[in-house]
């Protein structure tokens, strides 16, 4: 199995394999954006319980989490062409990449879904009352007085599963993307060195995980200033 | 200013307005005693709808709703006649005190930024709040947050504010502060209907009190008629049990 540990080929794998980071980050800022777009038009169907759609989004949401997310890659990758066929338009010579970015979108959407929906519900009804006492309709008290607070309060959860998120892109080498784990793939297949490939994987990994982790925090902060626990004395 | 008709509404087949008909005339001071579950804040709440009538017609200035056809654009136009100054004061909890104000002129009046906030820089003094532009709700004190509430309301400039026990949250001693920018508000000939405990403030404040028990308006009249010479046993009863919470000063001021 492989040739022997020799630690210092890290030092060569990781400036190769961070050059192919962008891939991973185009997919991850794709997948988040769309998902972002799809999880608070799901939410608010949920919430204001529209017919039928309602319905709809509660069997979507509970089979992106009911089933693991490399299946539904493959039956995005593998279904989505035949389904489209039949109306023919033929997307068979589509990039793998777009097929990933899909089924990450359509899986953040359930997850951002999820978190919205607890996230509207969680801001204060009185509010509402008083936006519609000040004379806003249903439309302006949601986009100005709710929509604002319920993104503060979903901001860590989502950040959390920004971060679960941009972990599962390391399964898209699996239909052929080459993002940093499918540069790696073939790093071992060239050199036979499996193990510096992996250290060297977990090195980046964990190093952006770190980062996004500190820039959310920031962000958290920055966010929640009009909260009484982040006030300091200087008000 | 106010003209109801006849306003029923049941909560679950429990019916907590049982036809209350009413008239308030511009710059009346109108406020409603009674004791809690006797319907009061909803017949305040349907004022403008935010709790619908099951029956009944809700007239609020010009804007009139029968409640069996009433479009969302009709309720929309009878909220925007009336201001509400809520108990838990429900300031939006993301916007400055300055913003909570400016907000109703904004999305609904379509002032211009400007002209919103020198609006609102004047009701803010109007209730003692010019040096807490910037702060946010939950950097204020109770007292603090419901004096922003009543500046909110203000700054539309309604045609009637509804005030849904607006002391009833506060600690004892904030109490004071609030009711004394209402009583200033009171005597600029803003229409006002008031629910509230507070017994001494009714009778200062109010051209007219009502006495609501089991969803209908038991008694009206004068504070001097309600509180000094009730006729009916209800009432009575109310004020002898409400009476025990009132300092002694008041008792004895009613005694001569």
């Amino acid at each position: 199995m492989g040739k022997s540990f020799d630690p210092s080929l890290i030092v060569n794998f990781v400036p190769t394999l961070i050059h192919y980071l962008g891939v991973t980050l185009q997919i991850l800022a794709a997948s988040v954006s769309l998902g972002m777009i799809l999880g608070i038009t799901a939410a608010i169907l949920r919430v204001f319980r529209i017919p039928i759609l309602n319905q709809f989004v509660i069997l979507y949401i509970s089979f992106i989490r009911g089933t693991p997310i490399l299946i539904q890659l493959f039956l995005v990758f593998y279904g989505l062409p035949a389904i489209l066929l039949f109306i023919n338009i033929d997307i068979s010579r589509m990039e793998a990449l777009y097929f990933v970015i899909i089924t990450y979108a359509l899986s953040n959407g359930a997850h951002f879904a999820e978190i919205f929906r607890g996230a509207i519900k969680a801001v204060d009804h009185g509010q509402t009352e008083a936006a519609y006492s000040v004379g806003m309709n249903n439309g302006q008290s949601f986009r100005r007085i709710v929509l604002p607070q319920a993104i503060r309060i979903a901001f860590p959860n989502i950040a959390n599963a920004i971060i679960g998120s941009l972990k599962d892109t390391s399964l898209a080498f699996t239909i052929g993307v080459m993002d940093m784990m499918g540069r790696g793939e073939t790093l071992i297949a060239a050199t036979a060195h499996g193990l510096e490939v992996y250290l060297s994987l977990s090195i980046i990994y964990y190093a952006v995980v770190l980062l996004f982790e500190k820039i959310f925090r920031l962000y958290e902060n920055r966010i929640n200033r009009h909260q009484a626990v982040n006030v300091s004395a200087a008000g | 200013m106010i003209y109801l008709k006849d306003i029923r509404k049941s909560f679950n087949q429990q019916p907590v307005l049982k036809g209350i008909n009413l008239k308030v005339g511009k710059g009346e001071v109108v406020a409603i005693l009674g004791p809690s579950g006797s319907g009061k804040t909803t017949l305040l709440r349907c004022l403008n709808f935010l709790d619908k009538p099951d029956e009944g017609i809700v007239q609020v200035g010009d804007v009139q709703v029968k409640t069996k056809k009433a479009t969302k654009r009709e309720i929309l136009s009878l909220r925007r006649q009336s201001a509400m100054v809520f108990q838990h004061y429900n300031l939006f909890a993301h916007k400055t005190v300055l913003e909570n104000v400016m907000e109703g002129l904004i999305v609904t009046k379509k002032y211009k930024k400007t002209d919103a906030k020198r609006e609102s820089e004047l009701m803010l003094k109007k209730v003692g709040l010019e040096d807490k532009h910037h702060h946010y709700p939950s950097q204020l004190s109770g007292g603090q947050q419901q004096r922003v509430g009543i500046a909110r309301a203000l700054a539309l400039n309604p045609q009637v504010i509804l005030f849904d026990e607006p002391t009833s949250a506060l600690d004892p001693e904030l109490v004071g502060e609030v009711l004394s920018v209402i009583k200033t508000i009171a005597q600029e000939g803003i229409t006002m209907v008031i629910v509230t405990h507070e017994m001494s403030f009714a009778r200062e404040v109010s051209d007219r009190v009502l006495f609501m028990d089991g969803g209908v308006i038991v008694e009206e009249g004068s504070p001097l008629e309600i509180f000094n010479a009730p006729k009916e046993e209800r009432t009575r009863q109310f004020l002898n049990r409400i009476s025990r919470d009132i300092p002694i000063p008041y008792l004895e001021e009613k005694a001569n």
